[in-house]
């Protein structure tokens, strides 16, 4: 009854309202927005900090290669794709023309190669390597952290938890050094050296046997190490979750009505207490992909991670601006599809948005 | 004492305490009790640990010459740039020893003084034990052994031994480890209070105030937190020159609040609506009196918690740059061993495995006893927790 004025007072902007009341356009809208945010913000931080690249790399055209401030000007321009005689103003929308139409520019030290087309080359890599880590220790971490619920307070729960909180703990490439000094150099399991690089490069990329065995065995040592970093953490999650799930009155009644043991982990609990965690994942997928520079380098595994190391040392900005707005991006979009994700299994989520 | 009382209760949390404990005293007495070796010494690069200077006679004097003081009146040899002049300056009564001094590696370097002592020219010869394994006692070194064999080693334990072994550049790493650990340690704090302060103060503006400047500070905490805080941590340390650890700290702090600031903002929208603190605004109690009598006390436990967390992960950040060589080295942290363990190679040499995990257990039992003591506060802070 007392709704009904109220919107009709909202007319001129009513499409508008519907549209910030649909869950999905929100998210959607609300990614994009922050899409465009990230871009202006990694635009401002190449151009116009102090001692910004622009500035570095004509100076040091000047120095090494003899030509005049305006030459060195110009060829930046070019490298970096914005019009020297333009305002500010300009070289940013003109700088969000060429994103829209996927043009990254150019690559600083080795000329003539887009950086779009260098990212498309390491980026599966990690794609791959992170998203299988993240996928297994994910899983792994469910099946401990409910298993820990369900014996809460006993030895399993206790030994469990601790070692959880001691693998969450320690930086996942202090883990990834452990397992190069003891199990590699010391107790001599697998050869460091044979394990660099993303596959055998002897072996010619195919859908032979050999080829994707030789792929797993080098992703095997990066994978491991996000999985001992990341899995702690979801194992107290899902314990904390799951905990709080089984004092509830549904699952309580689920037991008075007889359902089997077996029913009741996955249907009752299982599902409410993982809810929760999906959100989780979105942040966590952030972490692991910033944690992929140290670990792709100490493995010597030929990502996207250890490609953006390796342009910072070479101070070639255009790649490295490239690639760190391609890792922003899609940790906004892996944010995006498990906020989605979240409001297909969570309906009170889309549903509280309208309130 | 209540408090430890209670620490006590959780096991767990009594280890990290302790282990807090045992780390504070290293930052603290730890540079006055064992000092920074900084001297580089050619005889002991890479060597493994327990490792330490032997005296070395003819066959003949093995039971006359045992110690310097048996050397008194006599005359040693030592090897310069390496650990044995020094130590044998230093003992109590060196002018009574006569020293002879010779070169390392030019012409025949060690040969020349085990030739020495062979010939009688010096009573005995003050030695590395790595050295002596390779020169005296190595019967597969075949050039030396049929020369040297005879020398025998009166004294194996002359010197104090390197409990961790040496560096590349042979120095002590016992004494590293000691006194790798305070910048670090202080770096990690300093960036652990600045985001707190930066979440606590803004979480709270944002929940109090409201409006426009709520939604503001939330939506700058959104984009923030999207941002992997890592790679734009290298980015911008590559356009910053971070040259000393507050650059560092300050650097790492402003990254870090968002998370923190969104959990302090909905923890003070929770309490704002409890039956307390709106009788204390029932009794127009002042806005100063809310806040810092009302709401802050019973935030302490949170914010302590998320403190010992954000120092964590400023530790995660801090080191990660430094091993990637993106951060100050000059300082020689647990951060710069790994550093140059990994650009030097010794990393991959299986002799010198204690050079790396050395300062790898020292960084992993600091993060270990930080989670642990967090999660015994949890309990000391919410008594529910306690009972279980």
């Amino acid at each position: 009854m007392q709704a009904l004025p109220a919107k009709s007072q909202t007319q001129p902007f009513s499409f508008l309202e519907k549209i910030w009341r649909n869950y999905t356009l929100r998210t959607v809208i609300q990614s994009i927005f922050t899409v465009w945010a990230v871009i202006t913000f990694i635009f401002f931080l190449v151009r116009l900090m102090p001692g910004n690249p622009i500035e570095i790399y004509v100076n040091y055209l000047i120095n090494s290669e003899n030509l005049t401030y305006e030459q060195a000007y110009n060829r930046a321009a070019s490298q970096f794709q914005f019009d020297p005689s333009a305002s500010w103003l300009e070289q940013y929308f003109g700088y969000i023309g060429q994103l829209l139409r996927g043009n990254l520019g150019e690559s600083i030290t080795s000329t003539g190669t887009k950086v779009i087309d260098q990212i498309m080359r390491f980026l599966p890599w990690t794609v791959f390597c992170v998203g299988l880590a993240l996928l297994l220790s994910f899983v792994l971490g469910m099946l401990f952290g409910m298993i820990a619920a369900y014996y809460r307070n006993s030895w399993i729960d206790n030994l469990i938890s601790i070692i959880a909180a001691i693998l969450g703990a320690v930086p996942d490439y202090i883990w990834g050094l452990m397992i190069i000094i003891i199990c590699g150099v010391q107790l001599k399991w697998f050869n460091v050296g044979d394990l660099r690089g993303t596959f055998d490069p002897s072996l010619q990329p195919g859908f032979t046997f050999a080829f994707i065995f030789s792929v797993i065995q080098h992703a095997l040592l990066p994978i491991l190490t996000y999985v001992m970093g990341t899995v702690g953490f979801w194992i107290l999650a899902m314990r904390g979750s799951t905990t709080s799930t089984l004092g509830e009155d549904y699952v309580n009644i689920a037991r008075a009505r007889g359902l089997s043991q077996g029913r009741i982990i996955t249907a009752y609990v299982g599902r409410n207490a993982s809810l929760p965690l999906f959100t989780l994942l979105a942040i966590n997928i952030g972490f692991v992909i910033g944690g992929s520079i140290i670990v792709e380098e100490l493995f010597v595994y030929k990502g996207l991670g250890s490609f953006l190391f390796w342009s910072i040392t070479q101070r070639d900005y255009t790649t490295m601006q490239g690639i760190l707005l391609m890792i922003t991006i899609a940790v906004v979009f892996s944010n995006m599809l498990a906020d989605l994700l979240y409001s297909r299994l969570d309906p009170r989520v889309r549903i509280s948005g309208d309130s | 004492m209540n408090f430890l009382k209670l620490v006590w209760q959780n096991k767990a949390g009594f280890v990290g305490f302790c282990g807090l404990v045992f780390y504070l005293l290293i930052i603290t007495v730890g540079q006055w009790v064992v000092d920074f070796d900084d001297d580089v010494k050619l005889d002991q690069i890479n060597s493994p640990p327990g490792s330490r200077l032997i005296l070395l006679t003819r066959p003949e004097d093995k039971e006359r010459y045992v110690s310097l003081a048996d050397l008194e009146g006599h005359s040693v040899g030592v090897l310069e740039k390496t650990g044995g002049p020094a130590f044998v300056n230093n003992y109590a009564n060196a002018d009574a020893i006569k020293v002879e001094t010779y070169k390392w590696r030019s012409s025949r370097g060690v040969p020349d003084a085990l030739e020495g002592l062979a010939k009688g020219e010096v009573d005995a010869l003050v030695m590395f034990s790595k050295l002596a394994q390779r020169f005296v006692l190595d019967s597969e070194n075949r050039y030396f052994q049929k020369d040297y064999a005879h020398l025998t080693i009166s004294n194996s334990k002359l010197g104090p031994m390197l409990l961790l072994g040496a560096d590349t550049q042979g120095r002590d790493m016992f004494t590293h480890v000691m006194n790798g650990g305070r910048i670090l340690i202080i770096t990690a704090v300093t960036a652990g209070l600045i985001s707190t302060l930066i979440a606590f103060v803004l979480g709270t503006i944002a929940a109090l105030v409201g409006g426009m400047l709520d939604r503001a500070l939330v939506a700058l905490a959104n984009f923030i937190i999207v941002i992997p805080r890592f790679p734009l941590l290298v980015v911008l340390a590559a356009l910053v020159t971070l040259n000393n650890w507050v650059l560092l700290a300050t650097l790492i702090g402003l990254l870090a609040w968002p998370a923190l600031m969104r959990a302090v903002r909905a923890q003070v929208l929770s309490l704002k609506e409890r039956d307390y603190v709106e009788a204390a605004v029932a009794l127009d109690l002042s806005q100063a009196h809310i806040i810092f009598r009302e709401i802050l006390p019973n935030m302490m436990s949170f914010v302590a918690i998320n403190f010992v967390v954000a120092i964590t992960s400023a530790m995660y950040d801090q080191i990660g740059l430094i091993f990637l060589g993106m951060a100050p080295i000059n300082d020689y942290t647990w951060g710069v061993m790994l550093y140059f363990g990994r650009s030097r190679g010794t990393l991959f040499n299986a002799d010198s495995a204690a050079m790396l995990l050395a300062p790898v257990i020292a960084i992993a039992f600091f993060q270990v006893s930080l989670v642990l003591f967090s999660r015994s506060l949890e309990e000391l802070f919410d008594p529910r927790l306690r009972s279980a």
